[in-house]
Order: C-alpha cells, then sequence, then structure tokens
C-alpha cells in the first residue's frame, strides 16, 4: 500500500503553541508521527532575565491563557521560597480556591471540545454554558475571566467577603449536579463510549517511560499527582483524592477529569467554609539573595515545574519554565501511532484542551500522484465523524440512548 | 522513603563519584556528577527509588561552563542531578536509553544552549525557526537580542 504524508499545522492562531505534525499513512493508519515546535516561541526565558521579579509575576502568567494562574503561582511560590517569604495562611487559601476554579473551567472546558471532537455537539453546548457560571465566580473574585492576577509575593491581592463565598457556594452546587448528570453520561452513553472507548491508547509503562504527566498519565493508572505527592499552597489540609483510570484511552482521559472535576467542587466548599481569618499578604523585599529553587504545580493539563535560580539582584539568573503540554508530547506520538486518520482531532483533543479547537489547515499530499490537496480541520473533523457512522453501526447504539433520561 | 534515606543510599552507593550532595529543602535532593558518570547515576536512580519521571532538563550558562539540571521526580521527592560541560567543548551523553522520554527536551538543550548531545536518537532543530542563522543560540548570556530597523515605507522609497 502506498505511505501518504500528512502534515498537520502549524498555523493555529487560537493556541499558544502551534505546532506542525508530519504523519506518515500507511491507508487509514497512521505509521508516524514527526514533531516540530516553536511556531510562537517568545522567547519568555530570555525575556524573564531582563525582568525584575514582579514585573516576571505578570508576565508568566501570560504564558497561558487556560491555565494562568498555574504559571503564576508556580512562579510565585518559588520566588516566595527564594525570599524566605512566609505567605499568610488567608492568602494561600484565596490563591488555591482560585486554583482549583480554573480547574474546573479548564476541565468543562475540555469536556466540550472532546464532545465536539467525537461529534456530541450537544454536550460541547451543556458544558460550555455550565462552565459561563465557574467564569462568573472566577470574575467574583478577581474582576477578571482570564487573568485573575490574584498572585503576590506573599499572598493575595485581593479578599473575599461574605456576599462573594454566598455566590461562590450557589455556583458550585448548580456545577456538582450538572457534573454528576456528565458523570453519568461518560459512563453510560453508548455512542460517546463507543467513539472514545479504545481510542489513543497508551500502556502504563509507555506512559512512565515517556514522562507523560497529568490526566494523561492517570487515565493509565498511574496515580502521579504534585498536590499529594510534593504538596505546595495548603494541599496538605484539603479533603481529596487522585482520580485514576485504567482504561489507558481517550474514554479513560474523560472519566478521571470528570471525576477530578467532583474532587475540585468538594475543596472550593472546604476552601470558602475554612477560610482563615488574618490578613490577605505580607510585604515582599525587592531583593533576592542568591540561591535555586525548584517549584511545582498540579495545572489542569498536568505537572508544571519551574526552576528560578537569582543572583542576588532584583532580576532572576534564569527561569525555565516547562508546561505540561511539552511533555505530553512525546506520549501523544505514542498515542498517534497505529490509530487512524480520523481520530487525529480526538486524540489531540484528550491532551490539551485547545489544541483542536479552531480551523487548522491539512495537507494531503498522495505518494503515488503527488496531487495536493488541502482541506480545513473542520472538514476533516466532519468527515471523521461520518467515516466513523459508516463504520460502526451507530444506529443500533442510538436506538438504545433513547432510554437515557435527559433532566432538561 | 524520605529524603535522608535516600541520601544515604546514594552515599553508599556512588561514593567518589559524587562531587556534591546537598539537601537544601524538603523533598528537594540536588547531586553534582561528573558528565561519564551520569548514565549510571541515572540508571541506578532509576531502578532503586524509581526515579523514572523526568520532569525538564534546565540548561544554565555559568560563564565558562554551562550546568546542565536534570529534574527528577518520584512519588516522595525530587532529584536534580547536575553536571558541568565546559563553554568550548560543550558535550554530553544523551540520557534517552534510560529515559525515552528526554529527547524532547535535549533537543531544547541542543537549541538554546548549543550543548552537543552525544547519541541522540534525533538532533534536528525543534523549537528554533527554519531560517536561524548557524552557531547562534538564544539562552547563552553573550545573545542580546536586537530589534532589526523598522523600515516605513513612504513616498521617497516606494
Amino acid at each position: 500500500m502506498a505511505e501518504f504524508r500528512v502534515p498537520i499545522g502549524p498555523q493555529h492562531p487560537a493556541l499558544k503553541e502551534p505546532i506542525s505534525i508530519r504523519m506518515t499513512l500507511e491507508g487509514e493508519v497512521i505509521k508516524d508521527a514527526d514533531l516540530k515546535l516553536g511556531y510562537n516561541h517568545r522567547g519568555l526565558e530570555k525575556l524573564a532575565e531582563e525582568r525584575n521579579y514582579i514585573q516576571n509575576l505578570y508576565l508568566t502568567e501570560r504564558i497561558c491563557g487556560i491555565c494562568s494562574h498555574s504559571h503564576a503561582t508556580c512562579y510565585c511560590q518559588g520566588v516566595e521560597k527564594l525570599m524566605e517569604l512566609e505567605p499568610t495562611r488567608r492568602g494561600l487559601y484565596i490563591r488555591t480556591l482560585v486554583a482549583e476554579l480554573e480547574r474546573i473551567h479548564s476541565h468543562l472546558l475540555w469536556l466540550g471540545i472532546a464532545g465536539h471532537e467525537a461529534g456530541f455537539d450537544t454536550f460541547f453546548m451543556y458544558t460550555w454554558r455550565d462552565r459561563e457560571v465557574v467564569m462568573d465566580i472566577l470574575e467574583i473574585i478577581s474582576g477578571n475571566r482570564v487573568h485573575y492576577s490574584i498572585n503576590t509575593f506573599g499572598g493575595a491581592r485581593r479578599d473575599i467577603d461574605d456576599l462573594q463565598k454566598q455566590k461562590i457556594l450557589d455556583g458550585l452546587k448548580i456545577l456538582k449536579d450538572r457534573t454528576k448528570y456528565y458523570l453519568n453520561i461518560g459512563v453510560t452513553e453508548p455512542t460517546f463510549i463507543a467513539r472514545l472507548a479504545g481510542v489513543g491508547k497508551i500502556s502504563k509503562e509507555r506512559a512512565v517511560a515517556l514522562c507523560a504527566v497529568g490526566p494523561t498519565i492517570r487515565a493509565s493508572g498511574v496515580s502521579r499527582d504534585v498536590r499529594k505527592d510534593d504538596p505546595y499552597a495548603v494541599y496538605d489540609e484539603l479533603p481529596f483524592e487522585v482520580c485514576t483510570a485504567d482504561t489507558c484511552d481517550v474514554l479513560g482521559r474523560a472519566v478521571v477529569r470528570i471525576k477530578e472535576l467532583m474532587e475540585s467542587y468538594k475543596m472550593c466548599e472546604y476552601l470558602v467554609k475554612n477560610l482563615p481569618s488574618g490578613e490577605i499578604k505580607v510585604k515582599a523585599p525587592r531583593r533576592v539573595k542568591e540561591a535555586e529553587v525548584i517549584s511545582r504545580y498540579e495545572a489542569p493539563r498536568g505537572e508544571n515545574i519551574h526552576y528560578i535560580k537569582s543572583n542576588g539582584t532584583d532580576k532572576p539568573e534564569r527561569l525555565k519554565v516547562r508546561a505540561p503540554t511539552l511533555a505530553n508530547y512525546a506520549a501523544t506520538i505514542e498515542m498517534l501511532k497505529n490509530g487512524f486518520v480520523a481520530d487525529i482531532p480526538l486524540i489531540f483533543a484528550a491532551i490539551d484542551p485547545c489544541i483542536c479547537c479552531a480551523e487548522r489547515l491539512i495537507e494531503l499530499v498522495d505518494a503515488r500522484t503527488g496531487e495536493e490537496k488541502i482541506i480545513l480541520s473542520s472538514d476533516l473533523r466532519k468527515w471523521s465523524i461520518e467515516y466513523y457512522n459508516k463504520k460502526t453501526n451507530c444506529s443500533s447504539l442510538r436506538a438504545k440512548s433513547s432510554e437515557i433520561i435527559w433532566p432538561l | 522513603m524520605n529524603d535522608e534515606k535516600i541520601i544515604n543510599s546514594i552515599r553508599d552507593k556512588l561514593q567518589t563519584k559524587i562531587l556534591d550532595l546537598t539537601n537544601p529543602a524538603p523533598r528537594r535532593i540536588y547531586l553534582k556528577v561528573n558528565p561519564k558518570d551520569l548514565l549510571d547515576t541515572i540508571r541506578y536512580l532509576r531502578d532503586t527509588f524509581n526515579f523514572t519521571h523526568l520532569a525538564t532538563i534546565s540548561g544554565l550558562d555559568k560563564g565558562d561552563n554551562f550546568e546542565i539540571l536534570y529534574h527528577f521526580a518520584n512519588e516522595f521527592t525530587v532529584l536534580t542531578v547536575r553536571i558541568l560541560t565546559p563553554r568550548l567543548d560543550p558535550k554530553i551523553p544523551s540520557i534517552c536509553e534510560v529515559i525515552p522520554g528526554a529527547i524532547l527536551y535535549e533537543r531544547e538543550l541542543l537549541d538554546m544552549f548549543g550543548i552537543i548531545v552525544e547519541n541522540i536518537p534525533d538532533p534536528r532543530s525543534l523549537l528554533l525557526p527554519d531560517g536561524w542563522p548557524q552557531g547562534i543560540y538564544p539562552l547563552r548570556k553573550d545573545w542580546k537580542y536586537e530589534r532589526p530597523p523598522e523600515i516605513i515605507p513612504d513616498k521617497g522609497n516606494k
């Protein structure tokens, strides 16, 4: 059979990390995949060496739009260790509350994307409507929907009053009920399961060997979570479980994220109800003595690590940032191998919530004739849904789905 | 398993290979070795203490030398293995045969610091653009970005 090479990417305006992947196909099956990054490399590590510590706090926040708080917190707690500064308990509680709310919004966004890529657009509409509830909560706390800017060295920048607390708890109640319903879909809806189960397989051994992180590795049965392994902020006092699945596929990743949502609601309620009184921040020094620190943080997509080295001035000597998506690329290549072309959007969506959410150009080159055909990713998605409709006998599955009671 | 236990076992096993071994904060261990002992050290750490997860590799420009830091994590602690390599002849061994997930981080070192990673399975550029000039490595301290002069077309030079 002739071999096809399919380049995907790199241009992708909505993403922080547009990537180019060149795939070698044999018929419908992906035989090899190759990666090229750096299409949106902003030289941030170099830039950080020319900014002072407080400027870098806002710089790191702008690494990502979805998990902005995770980078800012990771950097902030690292610098606090360098400054030997003990942040206030109330500040830490507010910081952790925003962190968990961010996880909720990121996971709800991801669920919608997964539903969309699987051809289940009702699910996409539902989750994104519910995501607005948590976005409103974040706006109530921080005044912003995307970059919350809640962190500062020594604590948090804004306080929470009783009215805000009540609004947060009301919102969480709505979200909790909705998520229970999504968990029900995740384990009972036959069409959804038929599309996600068995796609993007990666064994436990390979996931560990390739250093995958976050829900990707937890869905392969490894309970690796920085919040438990290396507790930061106030995670050592919070009640929560690490969620895992052992199916090693996209379905497992979806179930892990839905379960994590439930854990996050529990944590948020605890944080709001047990918010300690006192100051929200302490004053931080401008200069930092010479030292080095490794700061880890469990972002919604996985482990986030910052290495910071100071040199005695008000600027860092070196700031190394490794975002969770980079750690998962090697595992993604492995997942794509021996999968189908029609699964590409879904497998990508399964590691990173925003890699597939906008239009993307795909060039299909026929190896025999050299004929090139450019299609939009939306067409690829449409085609992948049609392909699976033809392949699996979905009509029989859909008949069964009418037995499920829809709450709306 | 705690920091102290790990440090004692490393001290017993590696002995003279250890150049420096510190524990400045809880759950943070720093171990310095020679580049030639790197692979054996990492293999030992992986098999004995389950340091299978390589969080990332950081490069550091220290003037005459480059410092490479391999940040490993297991369920209990974070262990950083550091090596030094001279600036004039920066060469380090690839650890991909022990930790396959290291490939992207090693390619990043190659791009950003110009460090030659020996036996790397895939030595192509990962991050820098296609037209990037050879021999220029952005994260070295002697490289400074200069914004190219802006040319505004006017009536004179249309």
